[in-house]
């Protein structure tokens, strides 16, 4: 009978005692999911490399400027140090060589003519009719037919940062593609989720430049996404000036104003993208640039432009001498610095194994094997093993003579 | 047995007669070095290092110092593809590629090792030619056909071959230009001098080690065998007439009289398995000892495996296709894939066949059977270089008492010197120049093939026809 009491309040004592564990258990793992749910994104991955996809999406020859905003904005980022590896360039490319054109190869930016943007180095990925929503699509969620090559790839991973530039036509939640088909708000932003579930992207920054274009991003709900819009709903984008020389507009307002800001900085400075964005006046642009921070957790003051424009590396200065494959020194360090037990344990080994009926010729291999593992160096085992051919050479001959 | 001991006296004296030619040696073979150190002190090596016809996948030095820092890094040797020597090769000369001093040139180490080499092999060719003049005049004096008319002069052929293989401008070129095909000759020397002087221990070191550096020698097991088992030089008892030397088993079948009908070759060949067995177990010996260290140095990033498939598979699938003087990289740059490993067989035995006929035909002179082995192998072999014309024409200079008959002698001299000359022009107009292409390059290795295979086909039938005038001259003494 006094045993069953004890009894009684010792299972209910741990009944209760096992509840609260699995309850903190619970709560712990939880948490735990939470936070890698939440964490996972943007603070653990390192930022690795910089891709940036530069969209012309308008064609024919009075559509020049938005083919010269896109080559001035790849001049740019390839100056701050993004090769082309890691650039995708879509372009019409009717202009440089249109017969209107009276400068045949060349395309300006200014009136001034000082900067030629097509030459020799313009890798371009996209052209003419392969700039359609379909593929821009692909290339963002990289789901292509295996015949396309590398090069027309978006091969980010998930430390990447994206700088995602659009220019044309566009309008209330959409943008005109090469006068045929649109892009709609909500399938940008299908694209965008679907590179965030597949790791495509650490950060992305989206900037368009056509009428309307903040509409575009009404749809967005990723994370790590900043987005700048050369205009809101109801205003129009202007273009910056005419050429009266070539005949037509050469560049649009907002993207001059960029490239302004742009044409100031090398690849080492650290101006924030807070400057960036706070460097459109409105009465220039003669539309209100609109930026959407919401979906960005970091501050922009402490985010450099070059973060997304260009490319710089971290070096790591090291003095001693290049290694390939570093870690495969750590092991021989081991043995080096556990030798002495090595060296007990074949002893010891060898002992017992006396006492075992082994074949002898399996032993012999297996010490010899330890020993091996415990000379420090092989090189010079096989030195010792050439030094001596010549007495043993010598030896023999003076044996069979 | 006295007239035995007279009679090596009497060859050891006369060619000590010839000591005046043994101070000519020396002095010519410190010029030949001093001429290659000069040679090492200009600039750049000049540029011969780079050329095709020096230096081949298998022998350049730059792919040696490759594989040395490949294995520094903690990587394969054979990785990537670069070096595709001995891992023996690389313990050696690996540290000597990168040691520096200061005031040098680049690579002074290396180039004194490939000078030491040649010097030795030049050495040992003389002693070869030595014990190979007084095999002859034994076996001339034994068939009373020797004369002082004989005698060849101030320099015995030994002399006249270590001299020929220390000036030949291919090997000064070979040397000169850093790749390590001497270093594979001395190791082919060693075993025809081991062969030649009967120390298997030496003979089978000589093979493992140059079948193990370039694959081809080891159809030199076939001469070595037959000169250190056929009782060459030390007849089971003193005066025997079975002196298998130089003129064939008939004349001493007439001489004995009345053995004619007792035909069984191995009677009057001396060839005593036993000593058969004694070369095939020293040789297996070396073998396992080389093998081992390989093991061994290959343990760290690689397998036996993989050092097998990276040297030989290497040679024996050609897959280097860049140009050199030998026939093949043309032919297997065009042929399909699927006739690819045809043609790798057809190519390879036409080696291989060639072995057995020239074997039974010349069973007679082992070592003249080497020097055509050599001949054939560095002709058909996958990446000829100079370096592996400049043995066997060193060779040839042991025969010189034989082959005096030879024709289209100055002819194939013409022809040696007019390839050398138009082979670097070709390749320059090809490469450098764009004014020709590779058929230009090609037609000048083609036409060196065509020399070389001139030069055997004349000096087996000159040897043949002066065994044939042997026969007859004795036979007509015997007559007498």
């Amino acid at each position: 009978m006094r045993s069953k009491l004890p009894d009684a309040a010792s299972s209910r004592k741990m009944a209760a005692s096992s509840a609260v564990v699995a309850i903190l258990a619970s709560i712990w793992l939880c948490s735990s999911i939470a936070a890698d749910a939440s964490g996972s994104s943007s603070e653990t991955t390192m930022h690795t490399n910089n891709w940036a996809v530069l969209v012309c999406t308008s064609r024919f020859w009075f559509n020049y400027r938005h083919m010269a905003n896109t080559l001035s904005l790849y001049r740019t980022v390839k100056r701050l140090g993004i090769p082309d590896e890691r650039i995708i360039l879509m372009l019409a490319d009717d202009m440089a060589c249109n017969s209107r054109n009276k400068y045949p190869a060349q395309v300006f930016n200014n009136e001034n003519h000082w900067l030629n943007l097509y030459g020799d180095n313009v890798e371009v990925d996209y052209r003419g009719y392969e700039v359609t929503v379909e593929n821009f699509l692909r290339v963002l969620t990289g789901r292509h037919e295996s015949a396309v090559p590398r090069s027309k790839r978006l091969l980010s991973d998930e430390g990447s940062h994206i700088l995602l530039y659009m220019t044309g036509h566009g309008g209330d939640e959409f943008l005109k593609f090469q006068d045929s088909e649109e892009l709609q708000s909500h399938d940008l932003a299908d694209a965008v989720k679907q590179m965030k579930e597949k790791h495509r992207f650490k950060e992305l920054l989206i900037m368009v430049d056509t009428c309307q274009a903040a509409t575009l991003f009404n749809q967005l709900h990723s994370p790590g996404v900043l987005a700048i819009a050369s205009s809101m709903k109801g205003e129009n984008s202007y273009s910056h000036h005419l050429d009266s020389d070539v005949g037509v507009s050469v560049v649009d307002r907002f993207t001059f104003y960029t490239l302004a800001f742009f044409e100031r900085l090398n690849m080492y400075d650290n101006a924030s993208l807070s400057r960036l964005f706070n460097s459109y006046d409105p009465n220039l642009l003669m539309s209100n640039a609109y930026y959407r921070t919401d979906l960005y957790q970091r501050n922009l003051q402490e985010v450099p432009v070059t973060n997304f424009f260009g490319s710089v590396m971290e070096t790591v200065h090291t003095d001693s001498a290049y290694r390939a494959f570093p870690q495969k020194n750590t092991p021989r360090e081991t043995r080096i610095r556990t030798g002495n037990t090595a060296e007990d344990d074949s002893r010891r080994s060898i002992l017992t194994d006396m006492t075992k009926a082994e074949c002898p010729f399996t032993r012999i291999v297996s010490s010899l094997e330890s020993k091996m593992e415990t000379v420090g160096n092989l090189d010079s085992l096989v030195n010792y093993g050439l030094v001596m051919i010549l007495p043993v050479l010598v030896v023999s001959v003076w044996l069979s003579t | 047995m006295p007239t035995a001991n007279t009679e090596e006296e009497n060859s050891k004296s006369e060619l000590q007669k010839n000591h005046g030619g043994g101070g000519g040696f020396t002095r010519w073979a410190v010029v030949a070095v001093i001429f290659r150190l000069a040679l090492i002190y200009f600039p750049g090596n000049l540029n011969l290092s780079s050329r095709p016809e020096v230096s081949t996948p298998l022998t350049s030095i730059r792919r040696l110092a490759e594989g040395y820092w490949l294995k520094q890094s903690s990587m394969s040797p054979y990785a990537g593809s670069m070096y595709h020597g001995s891992p023996l090769l690389l313990s050696v000369l690996g540290p000597l590629t990168v040691k520096r001093i200061e005031g040098q040139p680049s690579h002074i180490l290396c180039s004194l090792v490939f000078v030491l080499a040649d010097l030795i092999s030049s050495i040992l060719i003389r002693a070869t030619g030595r014990k190979l003049q007084i095999a002859y005049r034994k076996s001339l004096k034994s068939l009373n056909l020797l004369n002082k008319s004989t005698d060849s002069g101030a320099l015995s052929s030994g002399d006249i071959a270590a001299l020929v293989y220390l000036w030949n401008p291919f090997t000064i070129v070979a040397c000169v230009g850093l790749s390590t095909s001497p270093v594979e000759n001395l190791f082919t020397i060693l075993t025809l001098y081991g062969a030649a002087t009967g120390l298997a221990p030496l003979a089978a070191f000589g093979w493992v080690m140059a079948t193990h550096l370039s694959l081809y020698p080891a159809i030199l097991i076939i001469p070595v065998n037959l000169s250190y088992s056929g009782s060459w030089f030390y007849p089971p008892a003193p005066l025997s007439p079975e002196y298998t030397y130089a003129p064939p088993s008939k004349l001493f079948r007439s001489k004995e009289h009345g053995k004619v009908g007792d035909g069984k070759s191995s009677q009057e060949i001396i060839f005593s398995w036993r000593r058969v067995f004694h070369l095939l177990v020293w040789t297996s010996l070396w073998s396992v000892y080389v093998l081992v260290l390989c093991s061994i140095s290959v343990k760290q990033h690689g397998s036996l495996q993989e050092m097998f498939q990276r040297t030989y598979g290497f040679i024996l699938t050609v897959e280097d296709l860049s140009p050199n003087i030998g026939v093949l990289w043309y032919f297997f740059a065009e042929v399909f894939d699927f006739f690819r490993d045809f043609f790798l067989i057809v190519f390879h035995s036409n080696i291989l066949f060639m072995i057995l006929p020239l074997a039974i035909r010349l069973k007679h002179r082992p070592c003249f059977l080497a020097f055509v082995y050599i001949a054939i192998s560095s002709m058909l072999k996958s990446y000829p270089s100079v370096g592996d014309s400049a043995l066997y024409l060193g060779l040839l200079g042991l025969f010189l008492d034989e082959l005096a008959d030879m024709q289209f002698s100055f002819f194939l001299f013409c022809g040696y010197v007019g390839v050398s000359l138009l082979s670097p022009v070709m390749h320059n107009l090809w490469i450098w120049r764009g004014t020709g292409n590779a058929n230009f390059y090609y037609a000048t290795a083609m036409a060196y093939a065509c020399f070389q295979i001139v030069l055997v086909v004349e000096s087996v039938s000159s040897m043949l026809n002066h065994d044939r005038k042997l026969t007859k001259l004795s036979t007509s003494k015997l007559q007498k």
